[in-house]
């Protein structure tokens, strides 16, 4: 049987390996594409283990798209879009995705909108059907619009309002990210969801949710000349926005820059008795050379035990923190490096800070060896294989990657970034990231 | 709608067969003491290694035992650091996690197939050399204290902490397995010893998958890992739960939203030969947005971002629940359409259509069981400490298949009979007024269930 991913012997670790491969040589996807007319591109890979199948409908838009008085667009048309369309008519999709077996949902980020069911193999014509459907013909009624309106005031409250973390990580967005649309909220500031229209939003969804600016993956028990031509008998007929080119020119990079040039801190009042802390380093966009060396760098300092803040300021007698992390995170159009964690109570904030600085810096000549690097790779190679363990899993890697760098092989090139990655590399990261101005976040009850 | 829940009989039968080949890849084999059940799964060159431990938190003197004993198990041997352990592992790459419920822990190692030998290896010498470090010690106490005061920041965690303890009062289980700030200072090097040396004795179970040399593994357990198989389980029995006449309301601050929480403990003879009556009544409840839940609170009324439902079952006793939230002023509301759900589904007021999609859910959605191999051997782990016949899991479509509307009435009785219900509220103090309209209510301390 051909299987849909070849794996070969593999190179990293310290086991003995007589053939030398690259690791993007060792992972070989099979993937059949198909571009529409209209824009629309499709991949599909077979995996016939089990009659069952994934589907995602990658959208590229997101939180960066909105404008203020319609914050949140993305993630309330995330709710409408399982409320109808005309062909099928109003909330009939989750009944007949769930009444088959399949699950289904969607999630918003700031850069894309991400549709999804998985699903038994016979329903593939049906699922096609229904997306295509609410692509063409979302219903948008306007008595489900006030009635969800109410249901994703509820989602903010529990994401933000009602849990400290939700609102450090949303704070610190705001911060680092201020006067720019990546400062704004996913899921939409109290006042805009509160006002928000019908037509607001349907005028949004004309622009922005059409072929040429989606990405549908399909990964499972397909047959995939079967499902080419229910994607263009489906799709096919689907006019593509004439304007959302437009609105994606529209955005420079050089708008979601950090516009503020010396440290900042914020310190607000919130239901946590420990301090909760984020401390944000402006870095480079997804793509990036150097991106690859800082989430290296990101995994030696915050990933695992072994890592160096969590020996440093929580495996110690008298901790200072009772969790603590790092990550780098790459955004379509700019990224950030983070440090994170919760403290205990009597840490004084500002020397914490101080002192935690002074650390990240140190680390760039005592932490970064051959060693950590390997280690890094090593369990790199270890959650590459759990990402890619399921449909779902296989098709929201490929999808990323095609709707962020419009190639889904990119994924080749940065297997072979990481690969490359040295020491120096990563020192040099280090120290360019450390020495720029940070913003200092914590959320306390303390606070004023 | 009718024409979109037809349960297929030849969809049925592939789902059979799949389920009975499925059950075919299933290998059991002993390797001295040391039961194993494996699954070979080539598909990438990683393993996945649980070992079953048939003992866990009601063996405690006190609350946190178990779990600091495996919490701790990589905190110094006589050879090495907490700090040198943390680093080789680290290092191949490997994720240790474990798990302790009342009646079993498991302990779990995931990594790459080449480095099996010395990552168990590794893992052998823990369990026969964890000394317990007195330094590592304190600093896991300081640290277990502090995140358990601040668990109040996740109103829902903090909720289902407070609702086992009152739901599931005076049996043991009520027991929080992860340690109370009154017990972790009884942690010392000694008695965690003495009870590693315990779960060293127990009756154990290695559930493995990967690639087919992972059975070289068997040298190294039985050489290196001094398991034996000398205690067993102990069972114990529980009387029914008693009625419930109140609403317990834990205020927290700043609360803008009430975590909800509402249902009982359930003794095995309620759902022995039924679990499959009781899974279709949770799917029923609250499985996935068509279900009753969701429909009711969310979608007709938006009271809610999500609500679900479960009946579970390890051995001795299992839970019955729904947990969902809602804004202060709609808790209340919320509760009441919960009782009036319950109401209507042993009243039989639930459509043909209703009962038949729910089969088409559930049936249709077997498959999925079957996607990742170790997913599907916790499952083998879990019917193994139910004493359950792995027959039933293949099965189940069929199973599901000859429900009938009268079994899920009686069903969501059993498991659901109003007076019987713990119902938790953790939100703001201002609930109390619109609560007593549905129970008298009892304001509690959260600081008294850290």
């Amino acid at each position: 049987m051909k299987f849909w991913l070849v794996l070969f012997a593999l190179l990293m670790g310290c086991s003995s390996v007589t053939e030398k491969k690259t690791l993007s040589e060792n992972i070989h996807i099979d993937v059949e594409e198909l571009k529409l007319d209209n824009g629309l591109t499709a991949l599909i890979v077979r995996n016939p283990k089990l009659p069952i199948f994934s589907l995602q409908l990658f959208y590229k838009v997101g939180g960066k798209n909105e404008v203020p008085g319609i914050t949140g667009a993305s993630h309330f048309l995330e709710h409408m879009m399982f409320k109808g369309a005309k062909k099928y008519g109003k909330s009939t999709m989750d009944f007949i995705i769930e009444g088959s077996g399949g699950s289904t949902n969607a999630y918003t980020t700031n850069d894309q909108t991400v549709y999804y069911e998985n699903l038994p193999s016979t329903q593939l014509e049906k699922i096609l059907d229904i997306e295509s459907d609410r692509m063409e013909n979302l219903l948008l009624d306007e008595d489900d619009f006030n009635k969800e309106r109410e249901v994703v005031l509820e989602e903010r409250k529990m994401r933000y309002e009602n849990s400290p973390r939700g609102q450090l990580y949303l704070e610190m967005m705001q911060t680092l990210y201020k006067g720019t649309p990546y400062g704004r909220s996913v899921i939409g500031d109290i006042p805009d969801l509160k006002s928000v229209s019908r037509e607001q939003i349907f005028k949004y969804f004309k622009r922005f949710y059409a072929p040429n600016n989606a990405t549908l993956i399909l990964v499972g028990d397909v047959d995939i000349s079967e499902a080419k031509s229910i994607i263009k008998e489906k799709f096919g007929k689907i006019s593509s926005s004439p304007s959302v080119e437009e609105a994606h020119k529209e955005l420079k990079e050089e708008d979601f820059a950090p516009k503020w040039t010396i440290h900042q801190t914020l310190a607000k009042k919130g239901e946590s008795p420990n301090p909760l802390f984020m401390l944000a380093f402006p870095t480079y966009k997804a793509g990036h050379p150097k991106g690859y060396s800082l989430d290296v760098l990101s995994s030696i300092i915050g990933s695992g035990k072994s890592a160096s803040l969590i020996n440093q300021y929580i495996l110690i007698e008298k901790p200072i923190a009772t969790s603590m992390y790092s990550a780098h995170q790459s955004l379509e159009k700019s990224g950030f490096f983070f440090v994170g964690g919760e403290l205990v109570r009597g840490v004084k904030l500002p020397e914490f800070r101080e002192d935690l600085i002074k650390r990240l810096g140190g680390f760039c000549d005592s932490e970064i060896t051959e060693r950590n690097i390997q280690k890094v790779k090593n369990n790199y190679l270890t959650g590459l294989y759990g990402g890619l363990d399921t449909n779902a899993g296989l098709g929201s890697f490929l999808g990323e990657r095609q709707l962020i760098f419009n190639d889904w092989r990119f994924y080749k090139k940065e297997l072979d970034m990481y690969e490359g990655v040295t020491v120096n590399d990563v020192k040099a990261v280090c120290k360019e990231a450390f020495s720029k101005p940070s913003v200092f976040v914590s959320v306390w009850n303390m606070h004023k | 709608m009718k024409k979109i829940i037809t349960i297929s009989l030849l969809s049925l039968l592939s789902t059979a067969a799949m389920g009975a080949s499925f059950l075919d890849s299933v290998n059991r084999t002993k390797w001295g003491d040391l039961d194993v059940v494996w699954i070979e799964d080539n598909k990438f060159p990683r393993f996945n290694a649980a070992i079953y431990f048939q003992d866990g938190s009601l063996s405690d003197p006190f609350s946190g035992l178990t779990q600091g004993t495996f919490d701790q198990i990589s905190s110094g041997t006589s050879k090495e650091s907490e700090r040198e352990i943390s680093e080789f592992f680290d290092f191949y790459g490997a994720d240790l996690k474990h798990t302790v419920t009342h009646e079993y822990s498991v302990y779990s190692v995931q990594g790459l197939t080449k480095d099996i030998g010395p990552v168990m290896g590794k893992v052998c010498e823990l369990f026969s050399d964890a000394q317990y470090p007195q330094k590592e010690l304190v600093s896991y106490v300081s640290r277990s204290k502090s995140r358990l005061k601040n668990l109040v920041t996740s109103h829902s965690a903090l909720a289902d902490r407070i609702f086992r303890q009152i739901s599931l009062t005076e049996t043991p289980y009520a027991v929080p397995v992860e340690g109370t700030l009154a017990t972790f200072d009884k942690l010392n090097p000694v008695g965690l010893k003495e009870r590693l040396s315990e779960l060293n004795n127990a009756k154990k179970v290695l559930y493995l998958t990967g690639p087919s040399d992972i059975k070289k593994l068997e040298e190294v357990i039985t050489k290196k890992c001094n398991w034996t198989a000398k205690s067993s389980y102990k069972n114990l029995v529980l009387k029914k739960p008693s009625s419930q006449s109140a609403i317990y309301l834990i205020p927290v601050p700043g609360a803008n939203q009430a975590q909800i929480r509402i249902g009982r403990y359930v003794i095995p003879d309620e759902i022995k030969g039924k679990y499959d009556h009781f899974s279709f009544l949770a799917g029923f409840l609250g499985g996935g947005f068509t279900s009753k839940l969701v429909q009711e609170l969310r979608v007709k009324r938006g009271l809610t971002y999500s609500a679900g439902a479960y009946v579970s079952m390890q051995r001795d006793y299992g839970r019955a629940g729904i947990m969902t939230f809602s804004k202060n002023e709609s808790a209340a509301e919320a509760i009441s359409i919960i009782r009036d759900i319950f109401q209507d589904v042993t009243a039989k007021k639930f459509t043909p259509e209703e009962f038949k999609h729910q089969q088409g859910h559930q049936i249709g959605g077997f498959s999925f069981t079957f996607e990742e191999t170790h997913a599907f051997l916790s499952q083998i782990m879990l019917y193994d400490h139910q004493q359950r016949d792995l027959k039933e899991l293949v099965n189940y479509p069929e199973l599901i298949a000859s429900l009938t509307p009268e079994a899920l009435s009686q069903a969501n009785l059993e498991a659901f009979p109003w007076e019987r219900l713990t119902i938790v509220v953790v939100g703001d103090k201002s609930l109390e007024k619109s609560l007593s309209r549905i129970r008298p209510v009892r304001i509690l301390n959260y600081q008294d269930y850290l």
